[in-house]
């Protein structure tokens, strides 16, 4: 009488699963049905697996019970319209041809086409992020607001907005042609990213939480990266620089969760594993004649990952890294790195000339980032009195007692810089 | 297997409760499991959910005072212990009673 252990995150994997397929069958219009249809079969799989212990074939009968859910909600309503106003009919596609026998083979597939259908362009991104969240990762609401540092009512919002976009949709998704796969994998390869940094860069106080975002990223790239329509040398680069990341995250976290900066971390906690993986996908990136912006920042990672020691990192490499970013995806955060970079590889002169007479844009200099920047680049110069004041700045704009914690003590007067 | 057997009736309250997300499914999953395990002995029968069904009197049948009831009866189970407060243990730590609005009644069932 014991009840088997399932899967790590069986239902919500579950759910991304079903609804993709179902929706596939019924089209992307009827999501909203084809949502509550599988939220009521697996928690009917809740009730009776723990009372009865597991079916056989537990994802085969959840796809049973859910399609007949669907069918049984779609029948009814079609019932119901048909005695207001005669003679409606109403296509619900496939559906009607009955459960069919579960092929594993598909669900990458169905899931794929999902993951090209939350990215049509017709969706907002913050929409599609969220839509990508809720259908093909199976979070609630709550739960991604909770992970995206916004209010429920705001998820909510940017969820109807994707519904209805979805249900103007002329497509089917099935009916997607393999031109407007191509032409999507650049939205698909943002989602993927969005996703990865959401958790990554997140101030999220547990790790659990930060973590499971990274992890969901790298399951749906591996599932595009396996998938004929989503082989791109840019696709292998994305993978590579979620691997390298992810391998060191751990690590960025002192035992009571304090945030440790790249000098302090402890290499020997990286996992050598996850970098051997991300090395792999770099080596396969570089093909074709496509250099993009997931290639430059995968080359950073990977120079750190190489790195055996802060000191003995190749600055030169990292530093050439950031300049192709910068000409790649211009951004003053890509700006600020790079001189943060020259600084360990020429000095903290060099690094303050990189952004002489720069103007930061608003969002970055109100930032507690760029005020570090300049206070560390100032203490290292001897500036005191410049560096205090950035330090100030930067101390009072910090997000979470952790990154306030590390500024302290990053930016203390008279540390050896 | 201690002898005392004990019936448990489960209750919660009637009208929508908030659906669980995937994510909390899988974690009250894996919480029922271990749960299980732990009171492996004392579980005689596990028991199951409760339909709706009709009240037999000897003036003929009715839908039967309990749908008008603010709790509702949802399911039942078996399980053995040496004591009612045994028994009560087992029953105070299984999952579906947490749920908010939920209890579960305890009674001792006499054979003999």
């Amino acid at each position: 009488m014991t009840t088997p252990r399932l899967v790590a995150h069986f239902f919500r994997h579950e759910y991304g699963r079903l609804v993709a397929t179902l929706s596939r069958r019924v089209g992307p219009g009827y999501i909203e049905d084809v949502e509550d249809a599988v939220q009521s079969a697996l928690m009917t799989a809740l009730e009776t697996w723990t009372i009865a212990g597991l079916p056989d074939n537990p994802p085969a009968w959840l796809f049973r019970v859910a399609h007949n859910n669907l069918m049984g909600e779609l029948r009814r309503r079609k019932g119901r319209r048909r005695i207001l106003e005669q003679n409606v009919r109403e296509d619900i596609g496939t559906l009607e041809s009955g459960p069919e026998i579960f092929l594993a083979g598909e669900v990458p597939d169905d899931l794929l086409r999902m993951l090209f259908v939350c990215c049509d362009d017709a969706i907002p991104v913050e929409s599609q992020l969220v839509l990508a969240l809720k259908t093909l990762c199976g979070f609630s609401i709550r739960e991604i607001a909770l992970r995206l540092f916004a209010s429920e009512d705001n998820v909510y919002k940017r969820l109807g907005r994707a519904r209805s976009c979805l249900r103007e949709l002329p497509l089917r998704p099935e009916e997607l042609t393999g031109e407007q796969y191509s032409s999507r994998l650049p939205a698909i390869h943002k989602i993927l990213y969005l996703v990865f940094t959401e958790g990554y860069l997140s101030s999220h106080a547990e790790m659990a939480v930060r973590r499971e975002l990274c992890d969901e990223a790298i399951r749906l790239a591996t599932i595009l990266a396996e998938h004929p329509a989503g082989q791109a040398p840019e696709t292998f680069a994305l993978l590579a620089l979620m691997h390298l990341h992810a391998a060191r995250m751990t690590a960025r976290q002192d035992s009571s969760g304090g945030l440790l900066l790249l000098e302090e971390q402890e290499r020997g906690l990286w996992d050598q594993q996850g970098i051997r993986v991300g090395l792999e996908w770099l080596a396969k990136s570089a093909q074709g004649d496509s250099f993009s912006r997931y290639h430059a920042e995968a080359g950073i990672a990977a120079e750190h990952c190489l790195a055996p020691s802060f000191q003995e990192t190749r600055w030169d490499k990292v530093v050439e890294c950031y300049a192709l970013l910068e000409r790649i995806a211009p951004s003053a955060i890509h700006k600020l790195n790079r001189a943060v970079a020259v600084a360990e590889w020429q000095g903290p002169a060099e690094g303050l000339a990189v952004l002489k007479g720069f103007e930061p844009p608003t969002w970055l200099a109100g930032s507690y980032i760029w005020a570090a920047v300049l206070a560390d680049l100032h203490r290292r110069c001897g500036n005191a009195h410049t560096a205090n004041c950035y330090r100030d700045v930067a101390c009072k704009s910090a997000p979470t007692p952790a990154v306030k914690e590390l500024l302290q003590r990053r930016l203390q007067i008279g540390r050896p810089g | 297997m201690p002898k005392q057997k004990y019936l448990c009736i489960q209750r919660s309250q009637s009208g929508k409760s908030a659906k669980p997300s995937p994510a909390q499914m899988e974690e009250m999953y894996a919480k029922f499991h271990a749960w299980k395990e732990k009171f492996q002995k004392n579980i005689v029968d596990m028991g199951g959910k409760l339909g709706s069904g009709k009240v037999v009197t000897s003036k003929g049948e009715t839908d039967g005072p309990f749908v008008e009831a603010k709790e509702v009866v949802g399911g039942f189970m078996i399980v053995s212990a040496e004591s009612l407060e045994e028994a009560m243990e087992v029953a105070r730590e299984c999952p579906g009673v947490v749920m908010p609005g939920s209890s579960v009644e305890v009674r001792e069932i006499h054979t003999s």
